[in-house]
């Protein structure tokens, strides 16, 4: 599997410079109005998207082929998508905390304290979350309906769990459960594992469809 | 001698399409060629060995066992598409990473020895490579884990015949040893012609012959005569035969016997490429 994801990695490398300069455009067109929170989520989106382009470059080259015929397994080879898209919602997570951070602190959004790194900590957690559980369902997608179609269909990958969000804060308030600041820090911290175990279910659905899937 | 791969009644179904029960064997130590027109059936048999497709019928194994079944044996295993399989970025260099993290048999040495053999630049990126360089490279990867057995689907397409040659020297040296063998699919019969022991035939999903190449080069030939000599031929003497603007050409699976039979006739040996286009080309009843 080391070796899928050495090869994303290195596909993926030429596009570092460009990605670099549209995530510091965005700070500065971002951060000033959505705030630190919002720049982190976008910028952690964006990199986890580009697992997406991985498949691109992937259907580019005829690798998948390729790639059943090295000792390696169906299931391993959609686990290490998985992994990649790991590393890309890491890599976004933690530029947008240093990058927004710094716009942050520049802005007066947040004044340097304990407080605000654990509130910027927490933010970059919810947006590892948010990305990794898009990316998890865009995944399927791709295996589905191929890596063009299914950037058309990412929109799908956002308002599945945005959905989920929505039902799990209605189900809360109708049983009257008040939603309190510490709760909604517990459940920003809390959000990987959340999104982790989205991501294990995308994963077993993914495995799925490659499973039929002919090369 | 034992059988590396074992194919039996091979069969996919498409709309439109179905190859039907394909049946080969080959030995170790020996080139099997793959001929077939555009569309023959030739990719789809190298993916259903390689299980990229689901199998509607047959069996396929390697050294006696399903690759399905026993997956390490892709480890002896090397594969050569028609193209690079690697995203134009990567550098031969770090193809050799990916591939010595995937493979525990990979030798680097082994590797960059191919590579400077080939003279392929290590560090420069496969999309300023010609087409012969990237499958160059292709065949220098399939070959740096020492595999056992080598499927190239149209690997040698596309070079010219001074890369084809190279490349058909690399394929001898690897069957010297009685344990390695090729199978081998190719539009350039010329090649198989050189380097193949045997020749399976596949025309429109069906596989016409398996062959010793020897016995399609040494007793195939090719009838060249009249329309009196033509009506004299025994149906049974004729594989296949295809009217031109002035003569009947007739393959038949004895050339000698022909000979002897229609002194009034030209008989010539038959290459590849002629069984090829008469069966493709011709009719197979008199």
């Amino acid at each position: 599997m080391k070796s899928l994801v050495l090869k994303d990695l290195y596909n993926i490398v030429h596009n570092v410079k460009s990605m670099l300069f549209i995530l510091i455009v965005w700070a500065v067109g971002f951060v000033p109005t959505s705030g630190t929170g919002g720049y982190l989520v976008m910028c952690t989106i964006l990199c986890s998207m580009m697992t997406v382009t991985t498949f691109t470059f992937d259907d580019m080259a005829g690798w998948t082929p390729y790639a059943l015929v090295m000792p390696v397994t169906r299931r391993e080879i959609v686990l290490a998508k998985y992994a990649v898209l790991a590393v890309f919602c890491t890599a976004g997570s933690l530029f947008g905390l240093l990058v927004g951070g710094i716009g942050g602190f520049a802005m007066g959004e947040y004044t340097v304290g304990l407080q605000a790194f654990a509130e910027l900590a927490a933010l970059a957690l919810v947006s590892w979350a948010v990305a990794f559980a898009m990316g998890s369902v865009a995944i399927p997608l791709v295996y589905r309906f191929g890596a063009e179609r299914a950037r058309v269909l990412l929109l799908v990958s956002f308002l599945i769990p945005a959905a989920l969000c929505a039902a799990v804060y209605g189900v809360l308030w109708a049983a009257g459960v008040p939603v309190s600041e510490e709760m909604v820090m517990a459940l920003f911290c809390a959000s990987p594992l959340l999104a982790l175990a989205w991501g294990a279910a995308m994963y077993r659905a993914a495995c799925g469809i490659f499973a039929k899937t002919e090369c | 001698m034992d059988a590396i791969l074992e194919v039996k009644d091979l069969t996919k179904q498409y709309d439109g399409f179905t190859l039907d029960h394909v049946s080969f064997t080959v030995p170790g130590g020996c080139i099997m060629g793959l001929i077939g027109e555009n569309g023959a059936g030739k990719s789809t048999t190298i993916k259903a060995i390689l299980d990229l497709i689901h199998k509607d019928e047959g069996k396929v194994t390697f050294w006696g066992k399903d690759l399905a079944q026993a997956p390490e044996m892709k480890e002896d295993i090397g594969v050569v598409f028609d193209g690079i399989s690697f995203y134009e970025t990567l550098t031969p260099a770090r193809v050799g990473r990916i591939l010595s993290e995937a493979y525990k048999n990979w030798d680097d040495n082994l590797y960059k020895e191919y590579l400077q053999r080939f003279s392929l630049p290590v560090d420069k990126e496969i999309k300023g490579l010609s087409k012969g360089m990237k499958a160059k490279l292709s065949i220098a990867a399939a070959l740096g884990h020492r595999p056992k057995f080598l499927i190239l689907d149209e690997a040698t397409s596309g070079l010219d015949p001074v890369m084809r040659d190279d490349m058909l020297d690399v394929f001898l040296e690897f069957v010297q040893d009685e344990e390695h063998s090729i199978l081998m699919s190719s539009h350039i019969t010329t090649d198989l012609e050189k380097v193949a022991d045997y020749i399976t035939f596949i025309h429109q999903g069906q596989m016409m012959f398996c062959k010793s190449k020897d016995e399609l080069r040494y007793r195939y030939g090719v009838v060249r005569c009249g329309a009196a000599v033509f009506g004299q031929m025994d149906s049974a003497d004729v594989l296949a035969w295809r009217k031109e603007a002035y003569q009947w050409d007739v393959l038949v699976p004895d050339k000698e016997k022909a000979r002897r039979l229609y002194k009034n006739a030209v008989v010539d040996d038959a290459t590849i490429d002629d069984i090829l286009l008469l069966y493709v080309k011709g009719e197979r009843s008199k």
